[in-house]
């Protein structure tokens, strides 16, 4: 048997007595475990990257676009309908005025409404999720705790607007209330709420029999407390998962109305309404459709990855 | 051998046969396969000249019972087989013109009753195609009429199809899938001076674009705020940035190419500091808000509406401080809407004439009766009503100059522009042409086919063209129904149903003599009875026969007035 020197001994004191602190020390939270899954996910860290990319944008807009959105330029530049991008760095006449994107059919700078139209976007998308779940959650979470009759109609309500195709149910509906940006967000808000209302619903089921609900219950917390404090908080997750992959869909939504001619009205800088209105320069003009439809995507993309990301990452069987 | 004298013979007495039952009175001949087909009439009937009336003719009668109901005609009267007479209530110096229009198209009477008045999509005419076949959402189908009394169509068949955006239809041109296009969008139309292989079709049809104001809404009905946006509008500016080369900002209401449109003092030229005045004056200086309504449908005198829009909001905002919100209406609803005067805004809107007379223009939208500005003007509608019953342009010259003078003062509009409009077709292709009145016949192209493709903007609604008033559906009507009197490709007026229609010294009574030998796509024969059943079931709201499509009958009624309409 060797024998230890002091110095070995006090050594091994010091880290045995390292590890026996790390056994007091907090223990990771959900969230705390989720988040550094999802940084271990490439594809999550991108697609957070766009959306933050693209929300510093939106709030940044006046400082990056060198004109208003709904600025047209005829008289004030010698400039011409269409003309195409003039970048001085790559070789444009330095007489010429600077367009990076062009300019459109009004004369107004491409660039410029780009950088505004994910104001636009992204509003319209956030605000259309949360007004979508707070309505569904709010729903599938009374309908799942209390069941019966209002659970059935809830749920019936739920199956039918579900049964229809949701860009034509949101077309119907803007029909109904009139074009416009607000109402397109109305109208899509409406078509979407079902998904929220289930999701909550389905997680309610099976959060309000588990023990802690029922030891809340027996110490005499009120529906609504329980409700409030012990189920939603524990079915947030999907829900989160769910929000994150709507604002993508509500955004390619809101595109196809505003595109459709239905959702934002002329002169705002919205890019489904800017494909529309230059939808006939698709050969003439490209770069006027290009950057609008690559703006849509690069959103939708970020927001999906990020959703997909957000979804390994908070589901416990994914654990690695 | 003998065998062989049997068959001779045999082919003999068959040529024979065949030579005594006349053949076909056409001579096809194909110069080579597939490449140039020439149609010919060997020998074309002579059918200008009247037949011998039969003395069994029943001929048909449509009676107003008066004039009192206000319209223009008092009866219509098949004298004979050949021969129709019109007695009007007041003299009409735009008769023949009208009658060129392709909305009063004659059908069979038996047609039109066996279809209770409403032929929408099986039409049967006299024109040089047939309808075949009316594919929904894709096409409509003409076979030519080899019966046609006049030259035989080149192609036996044309196909009329449509693309809603102005870049697909030129896709389809440059690809060869089609022949020819309607209205080419503005951008495109140095793309397609440069293509060696399309031509650009100049369609100078008289139109105008204008801004109207509705003066039963506030602010509107205060001239002097009409008459500022008039003076603060920055019309050059619309014509330099968004309309094609030969577009010219309107003097008048009418085009000059029009007799008697541009009577009068021309329109006001572009001052803000005038217009500020008059908003001053008006109490409104530090500016107002309003809307503008318009419909994102291209037209030949509004090529593309949203950008136009859009700069009108952007001038009245940045000239007069007046804040307007653009608003895109439904293309039905918005002209239902603006008809009626439904707008509290600025309504954009424009108008291509149907046939060569002032009034055409202005008749129709300064009448009394026209609700589209609001309260009528009577310094405007008085002197058109009294210019309308003048048989001679120069003597009506005044009077439309009054009316015109009155437009501008009160401005129940401000017209902008008069728009060069344009089709474009296959160079190869012979005889294509854009007439200013009336569409192009199909039977005057010549694209050395046996099918001929055209494109235009939307489906017709209809096939049944006295209840329908969009030009696609017109289009489509003029290949298979004909008129008593047509336009030619350049825009005059010319007999077609009709050898002649003779009129009394006073513009009142006029006789037209009808084309004998015409038979329609059904193989019935075409007379005077025919005219009278085509225009009762137009004009006569009482009739069976009044049904339509829509049953308003809008131009029957606007050119001649409806018949029996109750209360």
């Amino acid at each position: 048997m060797k024998m230890m020197s002091r110095k070995e001994a006090l050594d091994q004191l010091q880290a045995e007595a390292a590890d026996s602190t790390r056994l007091f020390e907090k223990p990771l939270t959900q969230w705390r475990l989720a988040l550094r899954r999802f940084r271990g996910r490439k594809s999550g860290m991108i697609g957070l990257g766009i959306v933050v990319f693209l929300i510093l944008v939106a709030i940044f807009a006046p400082l990056l676009a060198p004109y208003g959105p709904t600025e047209i330029l005829i008289g004030k530049e010698d400039v011409s309908r269409y003309g195409p991008p003039c970048i001085h760095l790559l070789g444009c006449d330095e007489a010429s005025p600077q367009h990076i994107l062009g300019l459109d059919g009004n004369v107004r700078d491409e660039f410029s409404r780009v950088i505004y139209g994910s104001r636009v976007s992204l509003t319209l998308g956030f605000f259309t999720v949360t007004l979508a779940l707070v309505i569904g959650a709010s729903i599938g979470a009374v309908a799942g705790y209390l069941g019966g009759w209002f659970d059935n109609i809830a749920m019936r309500f739920m199956d039918v607007i579900l049964g229809f195709p949701s860009l034509l149910l949101a077309i119907a509906i803007v029909a109904v209330l009139g074009p416009g940006l607000r109402n397109a967000l109305i109208a899509i808000a409406i078509v979407t709420i079902p998904q929220y209302a289930r999701v909550t619903r389905a997680q309610v089921l099976g959060l309000k029999e588990a023990d802690y609900v029922s030891a809340s219950r027996a110490l005499g917390a009120s529906p609504m407390h329980i409700l409030l404090r012990r189920v939603l908080p524990n079915a947030l997750t999907p829900l989160v998962v769910l929000a994150t992959l709507g604002v993508a869909t509500a955004i390619l939504e809101a595109a196809g109305l505003s595109f459709l001619g239905l959702g934002a009205q002329p002169p705002t800088a919205e890019w489904g309404s800017m494909l529309a209105s230059e939808r006939n320069q698709v050969f003439t003009a490209p770069h006027l459709v290009f950057f609008p439809g690559l703006a849509i995507m690069l959103t939708v993309l970020g927001f999906n990855l990020m959703g997909d990301g957000l979804r390994d990452a908070l589901d416990p069987t994914l654990n690695r | 051998m003998k065998r062989h004298l049997s068959l001779f013979s045999l082919l003999l007495a068959l040529a024979l046969i065949a030579a005594a039952c006349g053949g076909s009175t056409t001579d096809t001949t194909a110069a080579a396969s597939g490449e140039e087909t020439t149609t010919t009439v060997a020998a074309s009937p002579d059918t200008t000249q009247p037949a011998e009336p039969s003395p069994d003719f029943m001929g048909a009668v449509l009676d107003a019972g008066g004039c009192d109901y206000g319209g223009k005609v008092n009866t219509i009267t098949a004298v004979d087989e050949l021969t129709v007479q019109f007695e009007l209530c007041s003299p009409d110096p735009a008769f023949l013109a009208k009658l060129a229009f392709g909305v009063f198209g004659i059908q069979p009477s038996e047609h039109l009753e066996a279809t209770g008045g409403a032929p929408l999509d099986n039409p049967i005419g006299t024109g040089p195609y047939a309808l075949q076949e009316w594919v929904r959402g894709d096409s409509v189908i003409f076979s030519r009429n080899d019966a046609y009394y006049g030259d035989l169509a080149p192609s036996q068949t044309a196909v009329l199809r449509w693309a809603t955006e102005s870049a697909g239809r030129l896709l389809e041109l440059q690809s060869l899938q089609v022949d020819g296009i309607t209205f080419p969008g503005t951008e495109d139309l140095a793309t397609i001076e440069a293509d060696p292989n399309l031509v650009l079709l100049d369609k100078p049809e008289p139109n105008i674009f204008y801004m109207g104001f509705t003066n039963t809404f506030a602010p509107w009905d205060d001239a002097n705020v009409r008459k500022a946006v008039a003076l603060g509008i920055d019309r050059q500016r619309i014509i330099d940035t968004f309309y094609p080369a030969g577009s010219e900002t309107a003097s008048h209401f009418t085009p000059c190419s029009v007799e008697n449109g541009c009577e009068g003092d021309s329109w006001y030229d572009f001052d803000v500091d005038a217009a500020k005045a008059l908003l001053a004056e008006a109490g409104l200086a530090d500016g107002f808000s309003t809307k503008i309504y318009y419909r994102d449908v291209t037209r030949g005198y509004l090529p593309t509406p949203g950008d136009v829009a859009a700069d009108i909001q952007d001038q009245l905002k940045t000239n007069l401080n007046i804040d307007a919100e653009v608003v895109v209406v439904e293309s039905g609803e918005f002209i239902q809407t603006s008809s009626a005067g439904g707008y509290d805004g600025i309504h954009l809107l424009g108008w291509t004439g149907d046939y060569p007379h002032v009034t055409n223009f202005l008749d129709f939208h300064f009448a009394a009766s026209n609700a589209q500005f609001g309260d009528g003007y009577p310094e405007i509608y008085e002197p058109l009503e009294a210019a309308s019953k003048l048989a001679s342009a120069a003597e009506a010259a005044p009077l439309y100059a009054d009316a015109n003078n009155a437009i501008k003062e009160l401005v129940p509009m401000v017209p902008i522009s008069h728009s060069a409009a344009s089709y474009a077709a296959q160079a190869s292709v012979e005889g294509a042409y854009a007439p200013p009145w009336g569409d192009v016949q199909f039977s005057l192209w010549n694209n050395g086919k046996d099918t001929l493709v055209f494109m235009q903007g939307n489906e017709p609604i209809s096939l049944y063209c006295a209840d329908e008033t969009d030009g696609e559906s017109l289009r489509a009507c003029g290949q298979i129904i004909e008129g008593l009197y047509s336009y030619t490709p350049d825009g005059s007026v010319q007999p077609q149903l009709a050898t002649e229609c003779v009129a009394n010294d006073e513009l009142t009574s006029w006789t037209c003599n009808l084309r004998s030998g015409v038979v329609f796509h059904d193989g019935s024969a075409f007379d005077a009875n025919d005219v009278v059943a085509t225009f009762t079931a137009g004009l006569d709201a009482a009739s069976p026969l009044h049904s339509g499509n829509s049953g308003v009958f809008e131009y029957y009624d606007y050119l001649w007035g409806l018949i029996n309409v109750e209360e």
